[in-house]
């Protein structure tokens, strides 16, 4: 069925913003065709992954997830971001945290009878950063001034400043931590003006780091967000921001990502140990209006170092990580990720999003992959993109 | 100690402009590893390491490459590099071909043998580290290797070729598998359609001079900018203090190569490379070192200005560039190590992580890669 997205204008803040816009349109520079990229600065960035675990509730061990920012360019910058918390919760027990999917275990406690429902749940903030500035934060314990945390070693704002909205400090600025620990999620900033009106502003580079912290034992997994581009003077300035398609206000997503991966249960050639891999996606389009998630099928091609090709697919909603290998299966030794079942040690998979009639959903995929050597440390890595599609992705505002 | 200097910072300009055209996420005609490593007892690299490379074809045509690894070790792999131990910048190159889609890897201390008898993977059988069509004969490189390795898509009589299907990863493993990994840097060659490409021994990227590229750019060209948004170097890494497995400290390793080289010639190109870097309070500083074909240092063997306790915040964000649009453009690759207390009093572990660096603008002086005349 047809579906039409109601738009929400933001009122009184049209007019300002469109000053505003004539400030800044120098600053965006996007190209025609400008694409998502995570080599690149963007107007928004996207942080597929992020993961909180402080009490070692999880398979994945004691980790916490390190956000940097920064500002590129040599003006002062707002941006918005916004957590997607995507936790699963027991359905006998709703506070208690499950990954879906998983089975009986550390990642899915709810025990016998129950399930696991999975949640998307947004929240938001704000930074103001100054001109080059970079900032950090602990997902954990998100951040403050450093003024009302003397004392601590956490990272915090230092141009503190009693004047919201300045642009040489970063008054205003406070990163809520994320609301559940153990969490897993996603994180989404875009650069805005002081109204918080989305702007063309191609100046925030960003990257995350997962750190997994033990006694002995440190492990660290960093991928750089992926930044979207604004497109110079595209900009309508509303709460529907346009990704990619003939009314583009913004880059395109990908229409194909590519993974070269190891599979899993192949051994190291160099430490000897098993390796597996976990890849984590989410869909461009996102709705943090009406909190609607986005399903989108998704297409995996996978091809062996004999040139076979195999393939599956997999339904993909607002966020999803899996190991490769039980993408299509429950026993991951039958798996077509597994390296018993591809023979070779190594394989490429080529990810598409399959579009719908739906003119008001893109189904177009970002994500990050992780590669762990049992027994060992782990690595993230950004996937590689291919091409783009005629259809819109949309991200809409609250 | 690199050579290292504080300039004033306000002679230095880092505007940012339009998109540079290097890229680590899409299929490019020539990939660049910048950061290779095989050590076995670790004396050039502080740790034993190796690294697996990993190449696919995104095509679904066969596709050929020719690769070149670049070996920056000392002459004396024993001692670290001085100005009486220089680095021996010794190539050595090979053919790799892929079928359609296909990934390949090899271990740069192994290399890979053309041999059709390698078993597949089974479940039973999981050292299969040679299954799969082999791409080539691949050398194992020498062992302490330290250095690049860049591919370089070509037609089956071996001319340079604009095809843009090939993307790569690199993954640093030591023996007790801490990994780090990171994509390599993507070269695009214009015009895939008509393959603006001569063909030649030249390679030109973007606005190259006109007497070695009569035809203009071949390829996109290297960045102006390049960016590194990191830890200051030795200070703490907030998680581990969180979690009490402290004292921490965290260091960061860049490693750079020339955008122009000439292996006819093998004669190194240098450059001198200018760093601004912002620290969290929004103030400048800067440094500068000369990088020689191919250099990786600790940020803090470059200047002081890099560490915590001088530059005042515990993140910086770093943007290098070439002094001047006369010298050649730069790419590269940091890799960061989290260091912590270890189990036993006085023992420290590390954990590594690999990043892409960000680019932005374009050189507007062009770089030209000169390969050997054999390979015409």
């Amino acid at each position: 069925m047809m579906r039409r997205r109601r738009v929400v204008r933001w009122a009184g803040g049209l007019v300002a913003g469109m000053a505003v816009a004539g400030v800044f349109a120098g600053g965006a520079s996007g190209p025609a065709g400008a694409q998502v990229a995570s080599d690149r600065v963007g107007a928004i960035v996207v942080f597929p992954k992020i993961v909180v675990d402080t009490q070692a509730l999880t398979t994945r061990g004691r980790s916490d997830t390190l956000v940097r920012i920064a500002n590129v360019s040599n003006e002062a910058i707002s941006i918005k971001c916004f957590y997607v918390n995507a936790n699963g919760h027991c359905s006998n027990a709703p506070t208690r945290v499950c990954t879906p999917g998983a089975p009986a275990g550390p990642d899915n406690p709810c025990g016998p009878g129950a399930i696991c429902i999975p949640g998307w749940q947004e929240a938001d903030f704000t930074v103001n950063i100054t001109a080059g500035q970079p900032v950090a934060w602990l997902a954990s314990e998100g951040a403050v001034a450093c003024e009302e945390v003397v004392g601590t070693d956490l990272p915090c704002f230092p141009l503190g400043g009693t004047a919201p909205g300045s642009p040489n400090n970063n008054g205003g600025s406070r990163v809520p931590p994320v609301s559940e620990d153990p969490f897993v999620g996603q994180l989404k900033c875009l650069a805005v003006d002081r109204n918080d009106v989305p702007v063309e502003r191609n100046a925030l580079k960003g990257d995350a780091e997962i750190i997994r912290s033990d006694e002995g034992l440190i492990d660290v997994l960093a991928y750089n967000a992926i930044g979207i581009p604004a497109i110079a003077g595209t900009n309508d300035r509303d709460n529907v921001l346009v990704l990619g398609g003939e009314a583009a206000e913004y880059g395109a997503c990908p229409n194909v990502l590519i993974m070269d991966h190891f599979f899993d249960g192949a051994r190291d050639p160099v430490s000897g140990l098993e390796v597996t891999s976990d890849l984590t996606l989410v869909p461009c389009t996102e709705d943090f209006l009406t909190q609607a998630p986005v399903t989108t099928t998704v297409q995996f091609l996978v091809y062996n170092e004999f040139e076979q090709r195999f393939s599956t697919s997999r339904p993909v909603t607002c966020f999803q990580e899996f190991r490769i290998s039980t993408i299509d299966t429950a026993s991951p030794d039958r798996s077509i990720f597994s390296a018993a079942v591809a023979g070779t040690l190594t394989g490429q998979t080529r990810m598409r999003g399959v579009a719908t009639d739906d003119v008001g959903i893109g189904h177009t995929l970002l994500g990050v992959a992780e590669e762990f050597r049992v027994g060992g440390g782990g690595a993230a890595f950004n996937l590689h993109f291919h091409g783009t599609r005629p259809q819109s992705d949309y991200i809409y505002l609250p | 100690m690199r050579p290292g200097m504080l300039v004033p910072v306000v002679v230095l300009g880092f505007a940012m402009a339009a998109y540079g055209d290097v890229t680590t996420e899409r299929s490019s005609s020539i990939l660049v590893f910048p950061r290779v490593l095989s050590d076995a007892t670790g004396v050039q690299t502080r740790a034993p390491v190796d690294t697996v490379i990993q190449i696919s074809n995104t095509s679904n045509s066969m596709v050929f490459a020719h690769c070149y690894y670049v070996n920056a070790s000392p002459a004396d792999p024993s001692r670290p590099p001085s100005v009486f131990n220089p680095p021996q910048w010794q190539e050595v190159d090979f053919d790799i071909r892929l079928t359609k889609q296909q990934p390949t890897h090899w271990v740069v201390s192994q290399g890979r043998r053309d041999d059709a008898s390698d078993r597949a993977c089974t479940r039973t059988y999981r050292e299969c580290n040679g299954a799969g069509f082999d791409p080539g004969m691949i050398p194992p490189v020498p062992d302490p290797f330290v250095g690049e390795l860049k591919c370089i898509e070509v037609d089956a009589t071996g001319a340079p070729i604009n095809g843009n299907h090939l993307k790569g990863e690199a993954t640093l493993v030591t023996p007790d598998g801490d990994v780090s990994k990171y994509n390599a840097v993507g070269i695009l060659g214009l015009n895939t359609a008509t393959n603006s490409n001569d063909g030649d021994t030249f390679l030109c990227l973007g606005n190259a001079p006109a007497d070695v590229c009569p035809g203009g750019a071949e390829y996109n060209a290297c960045p102006q900018t390049l960016v590194l948004n990191g830890f200051a170097e030795g200070a703490s890494d907030p998680v581990v203090e969180a979690f009490g497995n402290g004292p921490s400290a965290v260091f960061t390793e860049l490693s750079l190569v020339p955008c122009s080289q000439d292996y006819e010639n093998q004669a190194p190109a240098s450059v001198v490379v200018q760093f601004k870097i912002i620290n969290e309070f929004e103030e400048l500083f800067s440094a500068s070192t000369t990088v020689t074909c191919w250099s990786s240092f600790r940020l803090s063997q470059v200047a002081r200005v890099f560490e915590e306790g001088f530059v005042g915040s515990r993140f910086v964000q770093t943007q290098m560039r070439a002094a001047t649009p006369e010298y050649a453009g730069v790419i590269g690759v940091a890799e960061e190590f989290h260091v912590q207390a270890g189990l036993a009093p006085g023992e420290t572990v590390v954990g590594r992580a690999a990043l892409n660096l960000l680019v932005d603008g374009e050189r507007p002086n062009g770089d030209v890669i000169r390969l050997i005349e054999v390979f015409q």
